[in-house]
């Protein structure tokens, strides 16, 4: 069957089918766009590391652990090094200007994070300034910052007493080799928020959000982790250890069963983009049974014409379903940016591109298969007798 | 005497309207000869559109032989049928039933597809069939943007352009004024009459009828008479 007659019965209604093709587009757009955010929400128990291990509160991740942990962890057979990390959640001028800061031990941290490479500032101001702060790529260039710059930002957590915000210094740029850790984050000295705190000059929980350790080599994470919970077991606060890809899995599930919920949506938009193509082919079908009735008369086999209204599905969709992966592919670096703080590491993944290449398909599939059929199946005479 | 080209043996054919069986042909027997135009006459339900689907392998007999060409193609599936009428058969249709987002020329094209042809041999065919039914200057035209004789035309040259032993039409100026029927019958004169061709049109129009060498006139699904002529013009 030449593709002339498939593409021109397909736009035989122009709007008809371009409003059609625009609803597969805008439903494969935001299939990818979800299916990303899912692989985002995802990205940092896969690309955990199998070296680290994390220390919180079995109460909950919003109890502090004391501070005096830390020197008990480093004496823990297999823990090569720990390094603290407490959330600040400050923001810059504005709420809406939020990304993730940590309070951390910028040397443990930087020993302990191969990933996170310096490409721009000095390392050593980082770890020797008390207000220097090593700030991720994508934050540096969203808001213009340099290395040099000094900035502020407004505690929301830990708020100074004079009502003035943080001060901090760009000691450093980092950028990210593995998305275990993302582009956008500020880290800055734990010893900054804590003499701060220590001196009456700003008000927040006191304690560590958590430890995290690095395992020496050949040591057992089951083991250590095992010795950590052993060890802190008569409290003050008792621990939950996990392994750094746990931990990413119980942060993800505390914001709920986003997957199933992310899929359920993508799922329903599939069925309502696959019923309102059926109906476009159906109504396609019934406009062409006439022509079927001819086609068939002049010769062409059953399986011809099962293939033309097959076609015309088929087309339809790549068109529309291909608009829409096309659309998400080439948004994808600024959806990553705009989504940075909320879900780094967004970013439309050969993965997702397949899987809304096949679903392009099976719509186009499932929705040309029942004209199709009916059209292979109806007798000439029928056909032709048709007054559609 | 020209030889047998269509023989219908014993044909019967009923079919089953409102839970009654309706017998449309009653054990037909004819013989067509090769070359010849017939037409074939009677009142509605004679069972004449019927036979002319038999003949074109659109449908099928109860019982009976109907062998075309030396062949039974009573016997064929589906498949084999819809062989048979690309290689065999010219429709034309009372409606046109043209393809209406094609033009002209790949409209004709259209059976074409299943030969073994390049495409600049199917368009030259094309090209002369829509030359032969006067239509050169209207190739890139739709059917929307045709006469309702234009349209008929590019029916014949599409059921020519194969050139298939037998050209079957169905009431085909059914649908024309006087003028364009008069070229429709005129051009299927020409093409029986220069190149041979077979033809077996259904009418119910007298004055069409005189076209043809032989008139074939059935009743109730029975042959009533078989009426040979000299064709008069249109």
């Amino acid at each position: 069957m030449p593709f002339s007659l498939i593409a021109k019965n397909l736009f035989k209604h122009p709007l008809r089918a371009l409003l059609t093709a625009a609803s597969l587009a805008v439903a494969l757009f935001l299939l990818c766009v979800l299916r990303s955010l899912v692989v985002a929400l995802d990205v940092g128990v896969r690309n955990a590391a199998a070296n680290r291990l994390i220390v919180q509160s079995s109460t909950s991740l919003f109890v502090y652990l004391p501070e005096a942990y830390e020197a008990k962890l480093a004496s823990i057979e297999g823990v090569q090094n720990v390094c603290k990390w407490n959330w600040f959640g400050g923001y810059y001028q504005d709420p809406k200007n939020f990304f993730a800061q940590f309070a951390t031990d910028p040397e443990a941290l930087l020993a302990m994070y191969p990933e996170i490479e310096i490409v721009s500032g000095s390392r050593e101001e980082f770890l020797k300034e008390r207000q220097a702060c090593l700030l991720g790529e994508g934050t540096a260039e969203k808001y213009g910052f340099k290395v040099g710059d000094n900035f502020p930002l407004i505690g929301a957590l830990f708020q100074r007493t004079d009502g003035e915000p943080w001060s901090f210094k760009v000691a450093a740029i980092y950028r990210s080799k593995k998305s275990s850790v993302d582009n956008n984050t500020l880290f800055f000295n734990y010893e900054y928020l804590h003499k701060t705190i220590d001196a009456g000059q700003a008000g927040g929980p006191q304690g560590v959000g958590i430890f995290v350790l690095e395992l020496a080599p050949g040591a057992d994470r089951v083991q250590v982790a095992s010795a950590v919970d052993a060890l802190f077991e008569g409290g003050p606060q008792r621990t939950q250890t996990a392994t750094e890809a746990e931990f990413n899995a119980q942060f993800v599930s505390m914001i709920g069963n986003v997957p199933l919920f992310v899929t359920s949506i993508g799922g329903g938009v599939m069925i309502a983009i696959l019923l309102a193509t059926l109906n476009t082919m159906l109504m396609a079908a019934r406009e062409q049974t006439r022509d079927v009735g001819v086609l068939k008369a002049l010769g062409f086999s059953d399986g011809s014409v099962f293939g033309l209204l097959l076609s015309q599905s088929l087309l339809l969709c790549i068109a529309g379903g291909g608009a829409g992966i096309a659309l998400a592919v080439l948004s994808g670096p600024g959806m990553a940016i705009k989504l940075g703080t909320m879900f780094p590491g967004y970013e439309v993944t050969k993965g997702t591109i397949m899987q809304a290449a096949i679903l392009t398909i099976a719509i186009g599939f499932f929705a040309g298969i029942t004209p199709a059929l009916r059209a292979r199946g109806m007798s000439v005479i029928s056909a032709l007798r048709s007054n559609a | 005497m020209s030889e047998i080209l269509i023989r219908l043996q014993a044909v019967t054919k009923t079919y089953t309207r409102g839970g009654e069986a309706l017998r449309v042909l009653d054990d037909l027997d004819l013989e067509m000869e090769s070359g010849t135009f017939f037409a074939l006459m009677g009142p509605s339900g004679s069972g004449k559109t019927t036979l002319l689907n038999m003949l074109g392998g659109l449908d099928r007999p109860d019982s009976g032989a109907i062998v075309i060409a030396g062949e039974d193609i009573t016997g064929f599936d589906n498949a084999e049928l819809a062989q048979w009428r690309a290689a065999n058969v010219g429709f034309v249709f009372q409606g046109f039933n043209l393809i209406p987002v094609l033009t002209a020329r790949e409209n004709v094209e259209l059976p074409l597809l299943l030969a073994p042809l390049s495409r600049k041999q199917r368009r030259e065919k094309a090209e002369y069939a829509l030359e032969l039914v006067g239509l050169s200057d209207r190739m890139k035209h739709r059917p929307a943007q045709l006469s309702g004789g234009q349209e008929q035309r590019v029916a014949i040259a599409r059921a020519i352009v194969t050139d298939p032993t037998l050209i079957l039409a169905d009431e085909p100026t059914g649908d024309l004024d006087r003028s364009s029927a008069a070229a429709v019958l005129k051009l299927l004169g020409t093409l029986n009459s220069e190149l041979g061709k077979t033809i077996l049109m259904v009418t119910h129009d007298p004055h069409a009828a005189e076209c043809a060498q032989t008139i074939v006139h059935l009743d109730k699904g029975q042959l009533g008479s078989i009426e040979r002529r000299v064709p008069g013009a249109v």
